[in-house]
């Protein structure tokens, strides 16, 4: 009992670790998917309001016309707040007077209160003036807030709209977050979704096969290299793995700006000066695959070098003597005997690169256009980097869900095919 | 085919490991090399196999000179201590694969496996893996896959090592059945004498990089040229009883045995004698006491201490009532006593 009690203790750390960095991030993404969540709505909750701007895509919610008018022109009322206003804008007088005898009154029109400015014993003289003091007591909704739905639907009553519009106009004036599956139907709508989706097949399929072949070809042709000169490679192609991809990809982007490296020596050729990376998105897709490229083979060249020398020497000898000649022997005794760390490799590195973007963000940043956007970086853009301004976090946890889901069914799929207690019960290459 | 070693040296690093060394062995003979660990004895393999690359010295395949001839490009065939099978292949594809990597067409490679697994008899395991497969029988698989090229020289680095004692029997006959069927010249290599002297036409002893006799078992085994050879053949070993030679011969502890004939040294000699020639049924001569006996079903081995020092070994039948503390008086069978120098050599 109390070893158990110990085993959970030194389990904690690592258990408080998976909800709040795992567990907790991925609930989230599922509950922000489920709304309509951008930075106009905040994550609070909000209140119920109309301006002047919105008006005019309120037709498009087929509210009727005679709506739209009375929203924006109600009546006129004599208050408190249009007295002070009239008081600071025109004369105290005026405003005193008005109130002894109008306060509380309401007009239908417009004309109705100007009659009645003009026929104060101290007026407002001019048509213009009038016509702005007059605007002062304006009953409308527009601009105006409202704490909670109640008020906003009493207001709502005062202005004598038509109830059947009632309820679309409280939907349309709050502007909070919902709880909705829009950003679903919305994925399927946007023809960006495919290409997004494409980009990604191309992005990681193109890098792992650059990644595993490369990786192979360092540790095989590392493998016959004497020891000291093998290391010396080795902890060569290992630099962009340790580089901090902030400098790394920074370095990428020296080495192929229109002032860079290879645009002076191309220069040289006569070839007129460009970005490397961003000229086309062929280049930019060769450049993204090459950087990441880079990274994922180091590392499959240091998993694929300790599997070969986990082959038993004698069985090299043994081909040798049987007359296999060094590609024969590549071939034949060497690749077979690294189906697992192959697969293992593939498996593992099509999960770090589906969900992965920061070499991507940091080089091209999605372009030129939005030629290299992978879903990963979709998701990024929209929830938290948009060039709009704004960032609407629900969109891009829909985004990043798809991303959750396909990388879970993946996760399962590949633990069934290793089969995995197979896997950890004896290293496969020894016979 | 003869197979000859000219001169052999083998360094590595600053290490010289072997020196100098000549070695030819006949055509269609079996050769060992045997030898204590360390001696150099696989490193010859090696460098005859062409794994290792000489640094000094030539091989000859023949009349073929094939010192610098890269592994692939000589016709050897080589059996593995751990028999190298390659594990992601079936009994079938390791056999071939000789022939395989040749380009040889494939019903021409179904054929030859088929005879070479007909010889070494797997024909019913042709397509296991070798995981699938007995010590034995992966045994037999490598010595196909050995064979199959018709190699011109057939090499065994310890093959019975990893086999148990029954197995390590069988295969013993078997390799040489094979060896004799197909008249190969094979190299064996091991530091098994009981392997060396029942499998091999002949024997090289290697000690420290070198060749220290070179015969048949018969012969290693009755006329050892040194007190090392001596020593390293027969189980159980020899007995070693310094002496002083003049009229007669005089153990350290005082007692004394006839002069062997055709003995002419004088002086200090270290004299050999083995088990079976020291027991009752050799008369009397030399008495002490026994300290130990260890009985092995059909033979006893009794190690008796020597009135005034010294033990010896003897062999005798099983079913002699011998105790340990009994007090013997046994002899020696006439003209079997060995006598060496003090530096070793044969006298």
């Amino acid at each position: 009992m109390t070893s158990r009690m110990l085993g959970i203790g030194f389990l904690s750390p690592a258990i408080i670790s998976v909800c709040i960095f795992f567990l907790l991030p991925v609930l989230l993404t599922v509950v922000f998917a489920f709304t309509n969540m951008s930075t106009s709505t905040g994550i609070m909750g909000g209140d119920y309001r109309i301006n002047t701007e919105q008006l005019r895509s309120l037709p498009d919610l087929d509210v009727s016309e005679a709506t739209v008018e009375r929203l924006e022109t109600a009546g006129f009322q004599i208050t408190e707040a249009g007295l002070t206003a009239l008081a600071d804008q025109f004369s105290k007088d005026t405003a005193e007077e008005l109130r002894e005898d109008y306060l509380g009154e309401t007009f239908e029109s417009r004309r109705d209160l100007e009659r009645v400015l003009k026929d104060l014993d101290e007026p407002i003289r001019r048509t213009r003036d009038r016509k702005e003091a007059a605007d002062l007591f304006a009953v409308t909704l527009i601009g105006e807030r409202f704490g909670t739905e109640e008020e906003f639907r009493a207001a709502l009553g005062t202005t004598g709209i038509d109830a059947v519009d009632h309820d679309v106009l409280t939907e349309f004036a709050y502007t909070g977050w919902t709880w909705t599956t829009d950003n679903f139907s919305l994925l399927m709508e946007l023809p960006s979704t495919l290409r997004y989706a494409a980009n990604t097949a191309f992005y990681v399929v193109a890098t792992l096969t650059f990644n595993i072949l490369f990786g192979l070809f360092l540790a095989i042709s590392t493998f016959y290299l004497p020891g000291r000169l093998a290391n010396t490679f080795r902890a060569i192609w290992f630099l962009p793995r340790i580089l901090p991809p902030v400098l790394y990809v920074l370095m990428w982007n020296w080495f192929t700006w229109d002032n860079g490296f290879i645009a002076t020596v191309m220069g040289w050729f006569g070839v007129p000066a460009k970005n490397w990376m961003m000229h086309t998105s062929t280049h930019a897709w060769t450049a993204i695959v090459l950087i990441n490229g880079f990274v994922g083979a180091s590392l499959g060249m240091i998993l694929f070098s300790s599997a070969i020398k986990a082959i038993p020497t004698s069985m090299l000898y043994a081909s040798e003597v049987d007359g296999a000649n060094r590609w024969q022997q590549v071939r034949y005794i060497i690749l077979p005997q690294m189906r697992w760390p192959i697969l293992f490799m593939t498996s593992y590195q099509t999960l770090s690169l589906l969900t992965s973007f920061e070499y991507i963000l940091l080089a091209t940043d999605g372009g030129p256009g939005r030629s290299t956007e992978v879903w990963a970086l979709a998701a990024f853009h929209t929830a938290l980097n948009n060039y709009g301004g704004n960032l609407q976090y629900g969109f891009g946890a829909a985004y990043a869900l798809v991303l959750v889901f396909i990388g879970i069914a993946l996760s399962v799929a590949y633990l069934r095919f290793f089969n995995f207690k197979e896997l950890l019960s004896k290293p496969r290459i020894e016979q | 085919m003869e197979l000859r070693l000219e001169n052999f040296t083998k360094r590595f690093g600053d290490v010289t490991v072997i020196e100098n060394m000549d070695l030819t062995v006949n055509s269609g003979e079996m050769m060992a090399l045997l030898g204590p660990s360390g001696c150099g004895k696989s490193t010859t393999l090696f460098a005859i196999c062409g794994i290792h690359k000489m640094n000094g010295g030539a091989l000859y395949f023949g009349d073929r000179d094939v010192t610098t001839v890269s592994a692939q490009g000589r016709s050897v065939g080589v059996v593995f201590q751990n028999y190298a099978l390659y594990p992601h292949m079936t009994a079938e594809q390791n056999i071939g694969f000789p022939l395989k990597v040749q380009r040889m067409p494939k019903a021409e490679i179904r054929r030859e496996v088929e005879r070479l697994a007909d010889l070494v008899q797997i024909g019913n395991l042709l397509d296991r893996r070798p995981a699938e497969l007995s010590g034995g029988q992966q045994q037999r698989v490598a010595l196909a896959r050995a064979m199959i090229r018709k190699p011109d020289v057939l090499l065994l680095d310890e093959p019975l090592a990893n086999l148990d004692a029954k197995l390590r029997l069988e295969m013993r006959s078997e390799i040489r059945r094979i060896q004799r069927e197909t008249g190969i010249t094979a190299i064996l290599v091991t530091h098994d004498q009981v392997e060396a002297m029942s499998m091999c036409d002949r024997i090289a002893l290697m000690r420290d990089g070198k060749i220290v006799q070179l015969d048949t078992p018969e012969q290693m085994y009755r006329n050892p040229q040194s007190q090392f050879v001596a020593g390293f053949l027969g189980n159980p070993p020899i007995s070693f009883l310094p002496a002083r030679a003049d009229a007669s011969l005089t153990l350290a502890n005082g007692q004394t045995i006839e002069r062997p004939p055709g003995l002419e040294a004088m002086g200090d000699v270290v004299l050999g004698i083995r088990p079976e020639h020291f027991g009752p049924q050799h008369g009397t001569g030399l008495k002490g006491k026994v300290v130990f006996v260890e009985p092995q079903g059909r033979e006893e081995l009794v190690d008796v201490r020597l009135d005034g020092g010294g033990d010896i070994r003897s062999i005798l039948p099983a079913g002699d009532p011998i105790r340990p503390g009994e007090t013997v008086d046994w002899g020696i069978a006439p003209g079997t006593i060995l006598a060496f120098g003090p530096n070793g050599d044969r006298l």
